[in-house]
């Protein structure tokens, strides 16, 4: 009987290929829309776990986590660089750091930070060491810079019409090993760097903090301002003074993360509480006048549920399809076996059992279609990976896909509806009267 | 052997008015051979149908050594044909894609009638037909060969009976004969009631006993005396 399936397929390769091959599209289409979808959720949710807290100005929870922790470029609002002096000092904190953006070197945003900040969300470096002066940076696993190698900062991307920083180029002194977020492709620097590029804060050694203006306050009304600590908390009642001023910023100072004096506007701030009632103490606190506390956890797990109302759409548009090409193959199955009727009456005609008869077609039909389903599994997990590639190379985040015990019981019923499916091209060659279909 | 009975059968198909076929009573004794002849529509393809079991008579009785086979079910059916029954067809209906001998086993191997000895049977068959390779595949046989594969097939699992359907008709006068020669042969050898239905002369010319149909009924009726 195998061979007799088998000689048949091969005489009918083309459309035995053609039935496999679309079966195959449908079951990859709703296999990749199952796998991407557990993989973005998956893929963000180790993306969050780093970040317990993120305390930032009022304004949108999701665009705060998105820009925090995603490190997707925004205008976030400021808030009082006292936020932060305050959460260090708070007993129920471990510790917090803060994050200032707005520059970028290619695609790589450069995240103004702290020490602490890069000890938590990585663990440790491969090579080199953690910035210890203004002008070093330390990048994320996935930078493709060498060490050693010069980054001059531009603010904004070149495709929002950024400019080029002239204040203050960094050198790459170290990088960080991977943590599958869209850290990896990121450049921190010290937070001080950043805000004394854009002119904010005290140049505490150099002594001529009035001399700060920058004429950034102009450049930022035209240029498309992504979130950035220059929202000019600190102009020092000098804002006459529009001279192109780039005062000197020694990248060979030491950091100091002590902070003195009042800090500039922040858009947000990571904070490890000591303990889950702490954080949400703290949440709590920081949930009202000017800022926002949140949970990413609690933020994604929003966002999951829209999520997951987008992929039962897909998952509908997916077993649309798929029954659609069920409904079309069994359609042309039955045309076949209509123009066949001849040769399976002859099959018993000559002392084949009815039963036989059954046998095939059926067994026939199922390995093609079973061999579609399989194929289309392999097709699906393909197209998520390259999916998830992508967005990688795209955006540093990570989204690990792969199956779940769960799609076993999927895959199991997607071929029992297919092993129902093809019983019926069988019960017709099986009651197909041979003697009518021999006459003629 | 089996011999077959016939009595008051006739068989109707809707829209017709008069039966396809009607034989009130015929017999034919084991071992016997017998040609059919008549015009086509005279109900020769009916007559096979009903007497391989392809087709169910609903009036009457048709008993192969005294099995009615109308009381078969369409399973059981099924299982006697393959054991009782060798059929060959004016359309050979082999299989493209499988040799010569897979062919040959096919029907028994679907009936799970398959034995080392029967595939011994099958080489040996090829043999007779006058087939050297019993790995060559059949779609790339003469239209004689092939037949000759049908054959063979046909006498395989030793069947009690051989029917014939227009075995000829396809074929050139040169390969008609050969394949005329050994059906008559094999049934000969093997004992087996033959009933061949042609308008081959050449073929017709070589049996005993004839019946011709006209309109579902046997019309004449020739017994010639062994020469």
């Amino acid at each position: 009987m195998i061979r007799f399936i088998l000689a048949d397929l091969n005489r009918f390769r083309l459309g035995a290929f053609f039935i496999a091959a679309i079966v195959a599209l449908a079951v990859a289409l709703g296999v990749a829309v199952t796998l991407q979808e557990r993989a973005l959720r998956l893929g963000s949710a180790r993306a969050a776990e780093k970040f317990d807290l993120i305390v930032g100005a009022a304004g949108s929870e999701t665009q705060l986590v998105l820009s925090s922790v995603f490190l997707q470029p925004s205008a976030l609002p400021l808030m009082p660089g006292k936020v932060l002096s305050d959460l260090e000092a708070d007993p129920r904190v471990a510790w917090a750091a803060p994050i200032g953006f707005g520059d970028f070197f290619g695609s790589s945003p450069i995240v103004g930070t702290t020490t602490t900040l890069v000890k938590n969300i990585s663990a440790g470096v491969s090579e080199g060491a953690v910035f210890a002066r203004e002008g070093e940076a330390v990048i994320g696993a996935d930078v493709m810079l060498p060490m050693g190698a010069t980054v001059k900062p531009m603010h904004g991307t070149l495709g929002e019409g950024g400019h080029t920083h002239t204040e203050l180029a960094y050198t790459v002194v170290g990088r960080l090993k991977p943590t599958g977020s869209a850290w990896d492709k990121a450049i921190l620097v010290p937070i001080k760097a950043v805000w004394d590029i854009h002119g904010l804060g005290h140049h505490h050694d150099d002594g001529d903090a009035d001399e700060h203006d920058h004429d950034h306050a102009a450049a930022d009304q035209n240029a498309a301002k992504p979130a950035g600590t220059e929202m000019a908390e600190h102009h020092d009642g000098h804002d006459d003074h529009d001279e192109h001023d780039h005062h000197a910023i020694d990248p060979n100072e030491a950091i100091n993360e002590q902070w003195q004096g009042e800090l500039p506007g922040l858009p947000a701030v990571v904070v490890k509480p000591k303990s889950i009632a702490d954080a949400y103490k703290l949440r709590q606190q920081y949930r009202k006048d000017a800022t926002l506390a949140v949970f990413p956890a609690e933020v994604l797990t929003k966002l999951y549920a829209t999520l997951g109302d987008v992929k039962k759409v897909l998952s509908a548009v997916a077993g649309g399809a798929q029954l659609l090409v069920g409904a079309a193959l069994i359609l042309v199955i039955v045309m076949h076996i209509g123009q066949r009727r001849k040769q399976i009456g002859a099959l018993r005609a000559f002392g084949a059992p009815r039963e036989a008869v059954f046998g095939i077609v059926w067994l026939e039909l199922f390995g093609l279609v079973a061999a579609g389903v399989v194929a289309g599994i392999g097709l699906g997990y393909l197209a998520a990976r390259v999916i998830a590639a992508r967005l990688a190379a795209d955006s540093g985040f990570h989204m690990p896909v792969s199956f779940a015990a769960e799609d076993g019981g999927a895959l199991a019923l997607l071929l029992l509806a297919a092993a129902c499916l093809c019983l019926l091209p069988a019960i017709i060659a099986y009651r197909q009267p041979p003697a009518s279909a021999l006459r003629g | 052997m089996i011999d077959l009975s016939i009595k008051a059968l006739e068989v109707t198909f809707p829209g017709l008015a008069t039966p396809a076929l009607s034989i009130d009573e015929f017999r034919l004794a084991a071992g016997g051979k017998l040609a059919v002849t008549g015009a086509s529509g005279s109900g020769k393809s009916t007559l096979v149908n009903i007497l391989t079991g392809l087709e169910r008579p609903r009036t009457g009785a048709v008993r192969w050594g005294g099995t009615d086979i109308a009381s078969l079910s369409e399973s059981r059916r099924d299982r006697w044909r393959g054991e009782t029954i060798g059929l060959v067809m004016q359309d050979f209906y082999l299989f493209e894609g499988l040799s010569a001998l897979d062919n040959i086993l096919l029907p028994a191997r679907l009936a799970r009638a398959a034995t080392a000895e029967m595939t011994e049977r099958a080489r040996e068959l090829l043999r007779i037909v006058g087939l050297s390779r019993p790995e060559q595949k059949v779609e790339t046989m003469s239209r004689g060969e092939m037949q000759r594969v049908a054959v063979a097939r046909a006498v395989v699992r030793r069947p009690a009976v051989i029917i014939a359907d227009e075995p000829t008709a396809s074929l050139d006068s040169e390969s008609g004969a050969q394949v005329a020669d050994l059906i008559m042969t094999l049934a000969e050898r093997e004992g087996s009631t033959l009933i061949v239905v042609s308008h081959d002369p050449a073929l017709i010319g070589r049996f005993d006993k004839r019946i011709r149909l006209v309109g579902g009924r046997i019309a004449a009726e020739t017994i010639e005396a062994a020469a």
